[in-house]
């Protein structure tokens, strides 16, 4: 069996009782720095991106499941019904031998199942606990029920982002608020740690999906009061940048494009802070006059003429492949990339010659290319162990070998259905 | 007093990412100096500023981010601004910065030396596209990292194929940077506690967007399908609708039992019924016709009214909030989030407050985001012991402004 157990969290232990994608999340940074992650899941109720497409060629079952096996990378996997007490008792075992439990269900669920923060403690009393619902454990709001992608509107960055002639909320295009609690979460629990190292105290952390989120646009909010109303939608515009968007660039040729994309769906982003990079782009562009004409000589003179201005840069990357456009602006140092698809982004050059991908046989799936790790560390150096866990894969490891149960209880465990 | 009150921890750069990596760890307690080049953070010239009139000492992203910390300023380009880094790199556990690596060694930002200086220091570099490979020395800034860590492309309204993608409110990509390292900065001082030794870290904004698609990535990898923005949504109703109060709410009806609750909420209408809505990816592909019905609906409630009727059924609506609509919040109130900081030439403003609520270890917020050099003196000369006539000979020379 390959071991586990490098990264700067080594001999770190986690009862990982999240699921769908805010708490995962939370877990897989963990994972990724080296803890060891069990993920405590149900027959009942399935983790719901192991119920989501996409599925390898379309196999529709839960271990075929793209979204799960990208976000469990690196973790184990047990199955236990909680709403038996022979389960529930279980689970406060493994408590009993881990370091951190991790949740994200609603407000009072843990409690329901009899593993609330007061009962874990009387197992571990050092146990460093994190939930993560949506609206946080008080409040008159508490009892909600939050999906990922509510999180973005609910925030506020539905009225904050969008095209600036659309008068409508705009999505982001991803759940954004699950990540980002995750990752907000993962560094409570360290900050955590450090404190039990100094003192032996664990502790309770109450933690809203919402509150996170709008950690993310606490500027707005200071602007809201500052002028009676929030900053207006930019497109993809910027305040202290012009000319600053995606601009269309030349057709592709027929036949190049892989299914699904249109020919004239070609764009490359860019930005210019300085004048320096606004000349340089003028240069690019073969318009070297446009570097001295005063309405584009500052900052102040491209914000107030960008209109303009877009439509001029606009006239040229529409003659551009966005490579090509990409390469010669970064030569002459301008900020300029495509924007990549997944299937670029699996081909990028940069990230495979990075080792940023992660290809591990899967027992199910075999092995697909998944993304892996976003930072690198000199000296505890962190890597993906294995592949995400089918369901239940680790029940012998965690039943037999850390909890020291005999073949025969395992075996009455799995005939009254609480072990699947 | 946080949990982290015994770090000191040094940050430098622009904009975001370094910013919200130290600010995470200011407000768990650790002491964070801030070091501004002369001519001050960029974040300075962001706004939104009051009366909409730009003033370096009022930009809302600068106030936000930078709560809790101590401001000084030193030119790095310069050797005695190089020569002070270090001397305060001695002294601190943790460097994060955001100067990306063409820009690095011109600032003396480079861990083989830093590290003699202090073998126990923590550093972490955030850059758009990592310390090494082919891109390391592209130039990006938020808008182009959206775009290389494929959400750019993502991001746009379903079935509006002729919009570019379409750009996050704010500096994003940074946030998630930022959070990032912070993180892993813990890890590395958790693993410190063990080896005794600091380490680098390097943090890459194109892998960190790369690494949160939801499920848009893997459909390459395990379908072999292109993930697109304009693509229409394969289930419904997932949409936003205006209600009588002008008010904007997200109609939510992942699951079955969902919509059934919905349809009852509505008072069970006639169309409800029909076969082309009876299940939630027909909803999809009937939802031309579906839309213009449910907006009729949706607009006989003000967006407060449908939020709590449907929640109260377990159906996950949500506001589309505005800033004031989180202002006002009860429940945000209820729960102490915002934070009143009153800041000595910007005034007195509510803030967004603790992302978690630790039972033990309060976050807090101790003071207002420094002007710019504030705590020169504090630091340079009360830390490092320098003298009047060397910090009037700094000043002379524009190391310090």
């Amino acid at each position: 069996m390959a071991e586990h157990g490098k990264g700067p969290l080594a001999g770190i232990r986690v009862a990982d009782f999240s699921w769908v994608w805010a708490g995962p999340f939370c877990t897989l940074q963990l994972a990724h720095l080296g803890a060891e992650v069990i993920r405590v899941e149900s027959m009942r109720r399935v983790c719901v991106t192991r119920m989501l497409p996409p599925w390898a060629e379309d196999r529709r079952e839960p271990n075929t499941a793209g979204y799960f096996n990208q976000y469990n990378q690196g973790k184990r996997s047990i199955l236990l019904d909680l709403a038996k007490p022979e389960g529930a008792e279980l689970a406060k075992r493994l408590v009993a031998i881990s370091d951190v439990v991790v949740e994200n269900f609603s407000a009072g669920v843990m409690e329901r199942f009899g593993l609330g923060y007061e009962e874990l403690k009387k197992v571990k009393p050092d146990i460093i606990m994190i939930s993560m619902s949506g609206y946080g454990q008080t409040g008159p709001l508490r009892d909600y029920i939050s999906y990922g992608p509510a999180q973005v509107p609910m925030a506020g960055f539905s009225t904050l982002t969008g095209y600036r002639h659309w008068d409508r909320p705009m999505h982001l295009g991803l759940s954004y608020g699950d990540p980002n609690a995750g990752l907000h979460a993962a560094f409570a629990i360290l900050v955590a740690l450090w404190h039990r190292y100094h003192t032996g105290e664990g502790q309770y952390i109450d933690m809203s999906q919402w509150e996170s989120t709008i950690a993310l646009v606490g500027d707005a909010l200071l602007g809201q009061q500052m002028n009676g109303r929030q900053p207006p939608r930019l497109g993809n515009r910027d305040p202290i940048m012009s000319p600053h968007g995606f601009f269309r660039c030349k057709p592709a040729e027929p036949g190049t494009l892989p299914e699904g994309l249109l020919p004239e769906d070609r764009w490359i982003s860019i930005a210019c802070r300085t004048n320096e990079e606004w000349q340089a782009l003028c240069q690019v562009m073969g318009r070297p006059e446009l570097a001295r004409d005063p309405r584009f000589a500052t900052l102040e003179a491209r914000k107030a003429n960008e209109d303009l201005l877009e439509r001029i840069v606009e006239e040229w990357t529409i003659t551009q492949d966005p490579w090509e456009a990409t390469r010669k602006l970064q030569e002459a140092g301008v900020a300029a990339f495509p924007p990549l698809c997944n299937k670029e982004l699996a081909e990028d050059p940069h990230l495979n010659a990075r080792g940023y991908f992660v290809e591990k046989e899967h027992p199910v799936v075999g092995v697909r290319k998944h993304g892996g790790i976003p930072w690198r560390m000199s000296d505890t150096p962190c890597e993906v162990w294995r592949a995400a866990p089918v369901m239940g894969q680790d029940n012998e490891y965690v039943f037999r070998h850390l909890l020291g149960l005999s073949q025969e209880e395992i075996e009455r465990l799995r005939q009254a259905q609480v072990i699947y | 007093m946080g949990p982290l009150s015994s770090l000191r921890v040094i940050e430098c750069g622009h904009l975001v990412a370094a910013a919200y990596a130290a600010k995470l760890l200011a407000d768990m307690g650790a002491e964070v100096i801030k070091v501004e080049e002369p001519q001050g953070d960029l974040s300075r010239a962001c706004g939104p500023f009051p009366g909409d009139e730009p003033h370096p000492e009022k930009s809302g992203l600068y106030l936000y981010l930078n709560c809790n910390k101590k401001g000084i300023t030193l030119d790095l380009t310069h050797p005695r601004g190089q020569e002070l880094l270090k001397q305060l790199v001695a002294r601190a556990d943790v460097l994060i910065h955001n100067y990306p690596p063409p820009q690095m060694a011109p600032r003396g930002l480079d861990y083989a030396s830093l590290s003699q200086v202090n073998p126990r220091l923590v550093m972490a570099s955030i850059s758009p596209f990592g310390q090494e490979g082919p891109y390391r020395d592209y130039k990006a800034y938020d808008l182009n990292v959206m775009a290389a860590g494929g959400w750019a492309w993502i991001n746009g309204w379903p079935g509006h194929p002729h919009e570019p993608p379409l750009r996050a409110y704010g500096y994003q990509t940074e946030y998630q940077a930022g959070a990032t390292a912070a993180m892993v900065v813990m890890a590395a001082l958790l693993a410190r506690l063990r080896t005794g030794r600091g380490q680098h870290i390097d943090v890459s904004g194109q892998e960190v967007v790369a690494s949160m698609l939801e499920m848009t990535y893997v459909f390459w990898p395990y379908m072999r399908m292109v993930a697109v923005r304009w693509g229409e949504r394969p289930i419904h109703p997932v949409d936003f609708f205006q209600c009588k109060d002008g008010g904007w709410i997200f109609v939510l009806c992942v699951e079955e039992h969902q919509w059934q609750s919905f349809v009852e909420l509505m008072g069970n209408p006639e169309w409800a019924k029909w076969e082309v809505f009876s299940n939630r990816l027909l909803r999809a592909q009937n939802y031309d016709a579906l839309r213009p019905l449910l907006e009729q609906e949706v607009r006989k409630w003000t967006v407060d009214e449908l939020y709590r009727a449907a929640n109260e059924r377990k159906i996950p609506f949500a506001p589309a909030s505005t800033m004031g609509d989180l202002l006002r919040s009860d429940h945000l109130r209820a729960r102490g989030f915002f934070v009143t900081i009153v800041h000595p030439m910007a005034g007195r403003y509510e803030y967004a407050g603790a992302p978690y609520k630790f039972s033990r270890t309060p976050w807090e917020l101790r003071s207002p985001a420094p002007t710019l050099g504030q705590h020169n003196s504090e630091v340079l000369q009360g830390l490092l012991g320098l003298s009047e006539a060397e910090m009037e000979s700094l000043r002379q020379q524009g190391v310090i402004s």
